[in-house]
């Protein structure tokens, strides 16, 4: 609790302590309404929960039809949110995403004015889907509009509504009209979180409540206003200076070009994660900290935080593609190569 | 109406009431078309499990008069969309417009809706069609409803789309993304009439005139129909079989067999299995029959997940099709053995 006393704008009245046992609340309050529509594997859940109480966007992978959307329209309808689906498709417009001024006329004095008619943008949680099949100037517009919290139009500006996340998602790369993101606009994304395909055993109970005739409803277990309170009091966990240095220490031996970076990093990666990437440890530390109703992160919390914050920001070398080397195994083996400060 | 096997008596009773209803459109519906009897039989599954359906096939084949003829049995709105290359997703949708007030003078913008407000809509040849205006359609399905300058619109109930693509060969065509395809529930294929059903065509339709198609059931009925779709109860072993077809197309599924391994390049989805449950379901209920059997799911298997399964460049070179992938998982994937 180091900087308790400068809180930010609009930061909650209630103590930490107290913020931190509703944020824990909370968070046991969504997955148990989700596990009506969710099944399998609680990770996917876990990580987009760390990303959205910190405020981050997420990038979600995985082939279609493993309930990438239901979950991201579960969680915008048990968190209250504002939800708009947007499919990217190659000949998408920037206007399509942010809004166009159309032009209107008054009714009494026959003046005519242009009128701003807002895109999907102005959401609380947009899902942009298969952000891949567009051109850049596309993608772009949607990057821009992430960052600036602000879409701006004929000399005016409009705020998005807040809270604002992007959830997008990509097709493979290997399938035919693809623009892949470039690495500066992939790293926008807090983290990036893998969703595949259930167990057999899993899908089995899915399918039986997919088709059957009993629909689950879900109940939703806070305001959007709680969820701008509870990140503001994130940012108010502690992490301990020796997991900073060691998520900094990891962070750089992702970087090729860093001298004393391993071995295998040199071999195998083509570009490292940036400062953003240590950044974002960082927040999702304390993120996943708060959720569990602690005031301070542990190794754990980083531990948690490594690999969807990295998947995304390491680029594989060639050669990697030769030895069948992916992004997953080289974080492993970062972890394996950086030691973890001891616990006191 | 009830899954419950001690009141089972209303679900047969339910059962039989949809069986006699489908003999009846059958029978509408013949007055019209001649043949096509697969096609015919597919479409009516997806109507009664509520799914939408990809028909391929060349122009000329009755799509138009069978799926009109079905619409006219069950008293349902129809809607064609021609889709061309520069079809905007507004005219699918609706616009809005400004219309004024006769007696006020008042102008004022009003929602138009665009032919997606129907029950049943036909959208022909939507691979002409460029993305945008692709993903218009494949959304408003998707969600049921359309959203038009923030104001959203809720779609009539029931809903149906029935879209056919000419095969890809033709040129200027937008063939329909994998994912896009995925939402719907089958994929038909339509062919040339034996030569014998050709010739009775031509001697109906250069006669006297059809005889008039008479409605048989309504919009509601068919929404009730589908809810006793979804009440059947289907045993866990034929959901077991339905999943493992599904998921052992997947190239990265650890049980995949070799040929799934050599020649896919992505699989079915787990709305391949949804599917192949949904449609088995609603095969039996027409079949009026009060219980699922492995049959039921293996006659779905080719609509459910043709479209599902796309091969890879190896597959084309050696002139191996998707059909022919569903044909071998069927062969190697065991049923389960008390099914009948």
């Amino acid at each position: 609790m180091t900087d308790s006393t400068k809180a930010p704008a609009g930061a909650p009245t209630a103590d930490l302590p107290t913020m931190l046992g509703r944020i824990k609340a909370t968070r046991l309050a969504i997955l148990k309404e989700l596990r009506k529509v969710i099944v399998g594997s609680d990770d996917p859940i876990d990580q987009v929960l760390i990303a959205m109480f910190a405020g981050g966007h997420v990038m979600i992978q995985g082939p279609s039809g493993t309930a990438k959307t239901i979950l991201v329209a579960s969680l915008a309808r048990v968190m209250d949110l504002e939800f708009k689906r947007i499919q990217f498709t190659p000949d998408l417009m920037p206007s399509d995403i942010s809004g166009t001024e159309i032009l209107e006329e008054d009714q009494t004095t026959g003046h005519r004015f242009s009128k701003f008619v807002k895109g999907p943008v102005f959401s609380n949680i947009v899902m942009a889907d298969e952000i891949n099949r567009t051109p850049p100037k596309t993608q772009a517009a949607l990057l821009e509009v992430m960052q600036e919290k602000q879409v701006t139009l004929g000399g005016k500006t409009y705020p998005l509504p807040r809270p604002h996340f992007v959830l997008a998602t990509q097709i493979s790369q290997e399938q035919e009209g693809t623009y892949p993101l470039p690495e500066a606009q992939q790293d926008r994304f807090m983290l990036s979180v893998a969703m595949d395909y259930l167990p057999e055993d899993d899908e089995v109970v899915v399918v039986r409540q997919s088709t059957g005739s009993v629909q689950a409803t879900l109940r939703k277990v806070m305001g959007s206003e709680d969820l701008v309170a509870f990140m503001a009091a994130i940012r108010q966990v502690e992490l301990p200076a020796v997991l900073g240095h060691y998520i900094v220490d990891l962070v750089s031996a992702s970087r090729p070009t860093v001298e004393g970076a391993p071995a295998f990093v040199k071999e195998y990666v083509a570009w490292g994660a940036g400062t953003r990437a240590s950044q974002n440890i960082a927040l999702a530390a304390k993120s996943a900290a708060a959720q569990d109703g602690r005031s301070t992160a542990t190794a754990a919390d980083v531990r948690k935080a490594i690999v969807p914050v990295l998947r995304h920001r390491i680029g594989l070398a060639f050669r990697a593609e030769l030895d069948r080397v992916s992004v997953e195994d080289v974080v492993a083996r970062l972890v394996k190569a950086v030691p973890e400060p001891k616990a006191n | 109406m009830t899954t419950n096997p001690a009141t089972g008596d209303m679900a047969v009773e339910a059962i039989s009431r949809i069986h006699d209803g489908k003999e009846r459109i059958l029978h509408e519906v013949r007055k019209a078309i001649i043949g096509q009897d697969k096609i015919v039989d597919d479409v009516l599954v997806a109507f009664f499990a509520g799914g939408h359906c990809l028909i391929t096939g060349v122009p000329g084949l009755a799509k138009t008069l069978l799926i009109s003829s079905l619409g006219r049995a069950m008293d349902l709105k129809f809607r064609r969309i021609q889709f061309t290359p520069d079809l905007m997703p507004a005219d699918i949708t609706g616009s809005e417009v400004l219309e004024e007030d006769q007696a006020t003078r008042k102008r004022d913008l009003k929602f138009r809706p665009g032919p997606i407000f129907t029950n049943i809509l036909l959208a022909d040849e939507i691979n002409r069609t460029p993305p945008k205006t692709q993903s218009a359609l494949l959304e408003a399905m998707q969600e049921r409803q359309v959203t038009v300058s923030g104001n959203t619109y809720t779609l009539d109930q029931p809903f149906f789309v029935l879209a056919t693509q000419n095969p890809i060969e033709q040129e200027g065509t937008y063939p329909l993304p994998e994912i896009q395809q995925d939402r719907f529930m089958f994929s038909l294929i339509i062919d040339y009439l034996p030569k014998a059903q050709e010739f009775d065509v031509i001697v109906a339709t250069t006669g006297a005139g059809a005889e008039e198609i008479t409605k048989c059931m309504d919009g509601h009925e068919l929404l009730a129909y589908q809810q006793i779709v979804r009440e059947m109860p289907v045993a866990e072993p034929i959901i077991r079989y339905a999943v493992a077809l599904a998921s052992r197309s997947r190239p990265t599924d650890s049980r995949a067999p070799d040929f799934v391994k050599n020649y896919v390049s992505w699989g079915a989805s787990i709305r391949g299995s949804h599917y192949l449950v949904l449609g088995a379901k609603a095969r039996a209920v027409l079949a009026g029959r009060p219980h699922v059997s492995v049959q039921d799911v293996q006659s779905v298997a080719y609509p459910v997940l043709r479209h599902r399964i796309v091969t890879n460049f190896r597959a084309e070179s050696e002139g191996i099709t998707s059909e022919q992938i569903v044909k071998r998982l069927m062969e190697t994937v065991t049923p389960p053995k008390s099914g009948l």
